[in-house]
C-alpha cells in the first residue's frame, strides 16, 4: 500500500523555489539533468519524517516549518578584520590557505605568499568548472544516492534528502586537490558564511581529494552574521587515496533558529588515515551526517566531536561507517553538553561486511546534562557479519558530579568556578582529539566563550560594515 | 578554637542519624587525633566540618574562633582555613593539576583578601612544595589524581593543603595506603604547619601516624559519638584492646 502524504509547506515552497532558481544555477553539459533528476528524487519522498528510521530523531517534516528562499548575492566583502567578527580572534588569526564563501557564493581567496596552489595542491569554484569538460567525474557526485531499506522501516529504499536537495540547489562550493605526495604547510580553512539581513537558505558543496601518500589539514567553519534565521545544506565528500592523511575540523556556530543539514562523505583508501573533528555550539535544528567506505585494507578512521546545545537547539550527529575491506580501525568519541530544552541525537552505525575481519571499531558518545528539560537519545547500532573483529560502543548521559563539586568547592573554588571548570574539562577531553594545537586552541576558546555565554563575535555587526577593501588574492 | 557542640547530622538522603550529639574542642595550636571502628561517623564529621551537603545538621553547632560556620558553603569554609585531606581524593578527569591548584588558592587568597598569585609566583610556590613532598613533576602535568597511585593522591592532598595555609587541617585516614616513608614525608608536611593558631584534627586507624604527629589528646568515636578522650597513650592502649569496650557500651 503507497500513502499519498499531503505536501507540506516546505515542500511545496521548495518545489516552486527550484522551478524558479534552477536555471539561474550553475553548470551546463550533465548538470541540469542531474538537478532536475535530483530534485524529482527528493520530491518524491519529500522531508524525511520519524518513520524513516534514520530520521527517526530528527523529523524534518515537523521541524522545517518552511523552506526559506535561495540566498542572495551579499554586498559585504569579508577581509581579515570582517572575519574576525564571525570567526572569532583566534580562528580569524589561524595560519592558512583560506576561502571565504558568503551566501553559497566564492567570495574570495586569501593565500600567505609561498602557499599558492600549483605545485602542491589545486584549489577552486565548484561553480566556475562545474558541468565544464575536464570535470565530467563530478557527475557521480551529483548522482541520487539512496538510504537502504533497513532505514527506513521497510518503506523500500528512499533517497538521501539532503544529498538530493543539495544536488539541486547548490549553488557553489570548493573544489580541492592535494597532489600525491604533498604536505602542506599550512591546512586549508574553508568559511561559509551566512550574511543575512532576511531568511534565507544556502546550499553548498565541497569536493576534497588528497592524493596518495600526501598530507592535509582541512578546517571548514560554518558562521553567520545577522539575526536572521538560515537554512543550508552543505556536504562534503572527500575521499584519501592510499597512504593519504588527512585531518578533517567542521566548526559550525549559528543561532537558535537556523537549520544546518551537514553531510560529509568520506572515501579511505588503503592504508589511509582520517582524523574528522565535527565542533557544533548551539545552532537551533543541526545534522551533522557522516558515511565512511572503505575501498582498501588497513585504513584508520578516527572521528570526534564535541556539541553544545542550550534553550531550544537540536543537534543530530548520524554515524554510518562501513567496514568493507579487511584490518581497517574505526574510532568515534562525541561529547556534549545541553543546557535548557536542548536535545543531543547519537547515532552511530558500524556495519562490518563479511570479509571486514580484523576490523576494530569502538564507539563512545558521552553527554553532560545541564538541565532536567535536556534530552539526549543515543543509538549505537553494530552490524557484524565477520567473526574475527573488536567492535564495541557505549554511551552515557549524566548530571554534574556532585563529589567533584565538593571536592572542588572544598578547596576554596566558588560553585559557579567549579562547574565551569567540570564542564569545560568535560568537553575539552573531545577537543583534546585535534591534533594541530592552533586549531584545537582556537575551538576550545570558541567552546569556552559559549560555555561563559559570551558571543564569539565580539566586535558588533558595524564593525564588519565599516571593513577595509579586501585585501584577498583573487 | 574548633567547637563543635551537641553535633547531630544525618543523611540528606535518607535521614539515618549518624552523628548523634558530638561535643569536642581543639584548642588552636593542638592536634586532637579521633580513632575509631569503621563505620563510626569519622568521615561523616570530617565532611560535615568541611560542608558537604550530603549531610543535614538537625541540631548543635560548629564555632570556629567562635564564629558558626554551619551556614557556609564548603567554598565560604575553605576561605576561613577549614581543609579536609580526603580519605578518599576525587578523580577529575580533564582538569589539569596545575590548572585546579591555581584555580584554589588564588580562590582563596582572593575571598581572603591577599593579592592573588602571578603565573611566576605560582609556579615558584607549587614546584617547592612539591619537591618537599616528594609530588613528582609526571603528577602535576596529568589531569586531578586521574590514574594517581592511592600514595599519590595523599600527597597531593598535603602539597594542597600546605599550599591552602588552612588554619583548621582535618586529616582523614591520610595515613592508610601510603608506605612508611611516605607516612614520614606527610606527618613532616603536616608537622610543618603545627602553629600556635593552627588547629589540627587526625583522623588516623593506627597509632603509627601518632608517632609522627604527636597528638595532644586522643578521641575515641563511636555509634556517632565521642566515647572516649585521653592523652596520647590512648592510641596505644587501643592499639592492645581493640574497639570491644565501646561496641558493648552501643549494645
Ligand atoms: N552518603 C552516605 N550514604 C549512605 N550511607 C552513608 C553515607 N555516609 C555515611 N554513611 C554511613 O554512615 C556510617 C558512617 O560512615 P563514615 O564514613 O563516617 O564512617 P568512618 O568512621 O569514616 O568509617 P571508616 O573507618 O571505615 O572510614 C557508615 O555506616 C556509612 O555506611
Ligand atoms: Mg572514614
Amino acid at each position: 500500500m503507497t500513502i499519498t502524504t499531503m505536501k507540506t509547506k516546505a515542500e511545496e515552497q521548495l518545489a516552486e523555489q527550484f522551478a524558479r532558481t534552477a536555471p539561474l544555477l550553475p553548470g551546463g553539459a550533465w548538470v541540469p539533468a542531474a538537478r532536475r533528476a535530483a530534485f524529482q528524487a527528493f520530491a518524491a519522498n519529500g522531508l524525511p519524517h520519524r518513520r524513516i528510521e534514520a530520521w527517526k530523531y530528527t523529523d524534518l517534516r515537523a521541524g522545517l516549518k518552511e523552506a526559506f528562499s535561495p540566498a542572495q548575492c551579499s554586498t559585504r566583502t569579508f577581509d581579515a578584520a570582517a572575519l574576525a567578527t564571525v570567526l572569532g580572534p583566534d580562528l580569524a588569526q589561524l595560519p592558512c590557505i583560506r576561502v571565504v564563501i558568503v551566501n553559497g557564493r566564492w567570495q574570495a581567496k586569501m593565500i600567505p605568499a609561498g602557499q599558492e596552489p600549483g605545485a602542491t595542491y589545486h584549489m577552486g569554484s565548484l561553480a566556475a568548472v562545474l558541468g565544464q569538460p575536464d570535470y565530467d567525474w563530478m557527475e557521480l557526485c551529483f548522482g541520487v544516492s539512496t538510504i537502504s531499506d533497513a532505514d527506513t522501516l521497510g518503506g523500500g529504499a528512499v533517497v538521501d534528502p539532503v544529498m538530493a536537495l543539495n544536488s539541486a540547489f547548490a549553488s557553489d562550493g570548493v573544489v580541492l586537490s592535494i597532489v600525491e605526495g604533498a604536505r602542506l604547510g599550512l591546512p586549508i580553512h574553508i568559511v561559509s558564511i551566512v550574511d543575512a539581513d532576511a531568511p534565507m537558505a544556502t546550499a553548498t558543496r565541497c569536493l576534497i581529494k588528497v592524493g596518495a601518500g600526501a598530507k592535509a589539514e582541512i578546517i571548514e567553519s560554518h558562521v553567520r552574521l545577522g539575526e536572521s534565521p538560515a537554512q543550508a545544506t552543505a556536504v562534503t565528500q572527500i575521499s584519501l587515496e592510499a597512504g593519504a592523511e588527512a585531518h578533517h575540523v567542521q566548526h559550525l556556530a549559528a543561532n537558535g533558529s537556523s537549520a544546518h543539514l551537514g553531510r560529509w562523505d568520506v572515501e579511505l583508501a588503503e592504508r589511509a588515515i582520517y582524523r574528522g573533528f565535527q565542533f557544533t555550539a548551539g545552532g537551533g535544528l543541526v545534522r551533522n551526517e557522516t558515511h565512511v567506505s572503505f575501498t582498501g585494507p588497513d585504513a584508520k578512521f578516527d572521528f570526534s566531536g564535541a556539541f553544545l546545545g542550550r534553550d531550544r537547539d537540536h543537534i543530530d550527529t548520524t554515524l554510518v561507517v562501513d567496514h568493507s575491506t579487511t584490518g581497517c580501525e574505526s574510532r568515534e568519541l562525541f561529547k556534549g553538553v545541553l543546557d535548557g530544552h536542548a536535545r543531543g541525537i547519537f547515532q552511530g552505525k558500524v556495519i562490518v561486511q563479511p570479509v571486514a575481519q580484523k576490523t576494530d571499531g569502538k564507539q563512545m558518545a558521552q553527554v553532560l546534562m545541564l538541565s532536567e528539560d535536556a534530552e539526549f537519545d543515543s543509538k549505537p547500532e553494530l552490524e557484524i557479519y565477520a567473526d574475527d573483529v573488536a567492535c564495541g560502543h557505549g554511551s552515557t548521559a549524566a548530571e554534574i558530579d556532585g563529589d567533584m563539586m565538593f571536592y572542588l568547592r572544598s578547596r576554596g573554588i566558588p560553585e559557579d568556578q567549579a562547574r565551569a571548570l567540570l564542564i569545560e574539562s568535560f568537553v575539552g577531553e573531545a577537543i583534546d582529539k585535534i591534533q594541530s594545537e592552533a586549531i584545537r586552541t582556537s575551538v576550545m576558546n570558541i567552546a569556552l566563550a559559549w560555555l561563559r555565554d559570551l558571543p564569539a563575535q565580539a566586535a558588533p555587526l558595524k564593525a564588519a560594515k565599516a571593513a577595509t577593501p579586501n585585501k584577498a588574492r583573487e | 578554637m574548633l567547637e563543635i557542640k551537641n553535633l547531630h547530622a544525618r543523611i540528606a538522603d535518607d535521614g539515618t542519624e549518624i552523628l548523634k550529639g558530638i561535643n569536642l574542642q581543639v584548642p588552636a595550636g593542638e592536634v586532637h587525633a579521633i580513632m575509631g571502628p569503621n563505620g563510626s561517623g569519622k568521615s561523616t564529621l570530617a565532611y560535615v566540618l568541611a560542608g558537604r551537603d550530603d549531610y543535614e545538621v538537625t541540631a548543635g553547632d560548629i564555632l570556629w574562633n567562635g564564629e558558626s560556620i554551619l551556614a557556609l558553603g564548603p567554598d565560604d569554609r575553605a576561605a576561613k582555613g577549614v581543609f579536609l585531606a580526603f580519605q578518599y581524593p576525587m578523580e577529575i578527569p580533564g582538569v589539569a593539576t596545575m590548572t585546579f591548584l591555581r584555580a584554589s588558592v588564588n580562590a582563596v587568597r582572593k575571598k581572603r583578601g591577599v593579592k592573588e598569585l602571578t603565573t611566576p609566583e605560582f609556579l615558584k610556590v607549587v614546584r617547592a612544595k612539591a619537591a618537599e613532598l616528594g609530588v613528582k613533576d609526571e603528577m602535576l602535568k596529568r589531569p586531578l589524581n586521574v590514574g594517581f597511585s592511592g600514595g599519590e593522591k595523599k600527597r597531593m592532598e598535603i602539597l594542597q593543603m600546605s599550599m591552602l595555609e588552612p588554619s583548621l587541617c582535618v586529616l582523614d585516614e591520610t595515613d592508610s595506603g601510603l608506605d612508611i616513608d611516605a607516612i614520614q614525608i606527610v606527618a613532616e608536611g603536616a608537622n610543618k604547619l603545627r602553629s600556635k593558631d593552627r588547629a589540627m584534627l587526625v583522623i588516623t586507624h593506627y597509632q603509627r601516624l601518632l608517632n609522627y604527629i604527636q597528638p595532644d589528646k586522643v578521641h575515641v568515636l563511636a555509634h556517632g559519638r565521642i566515647q572516649k578522650t585521653g592523652g596520647k597513650e590512648l592510641a596505644l592502649e587501643l592499639e592492645k584492646t581493640g574497639y570491644a569496650e565501646f561496641k558493648l557500651k552501643a549494645a
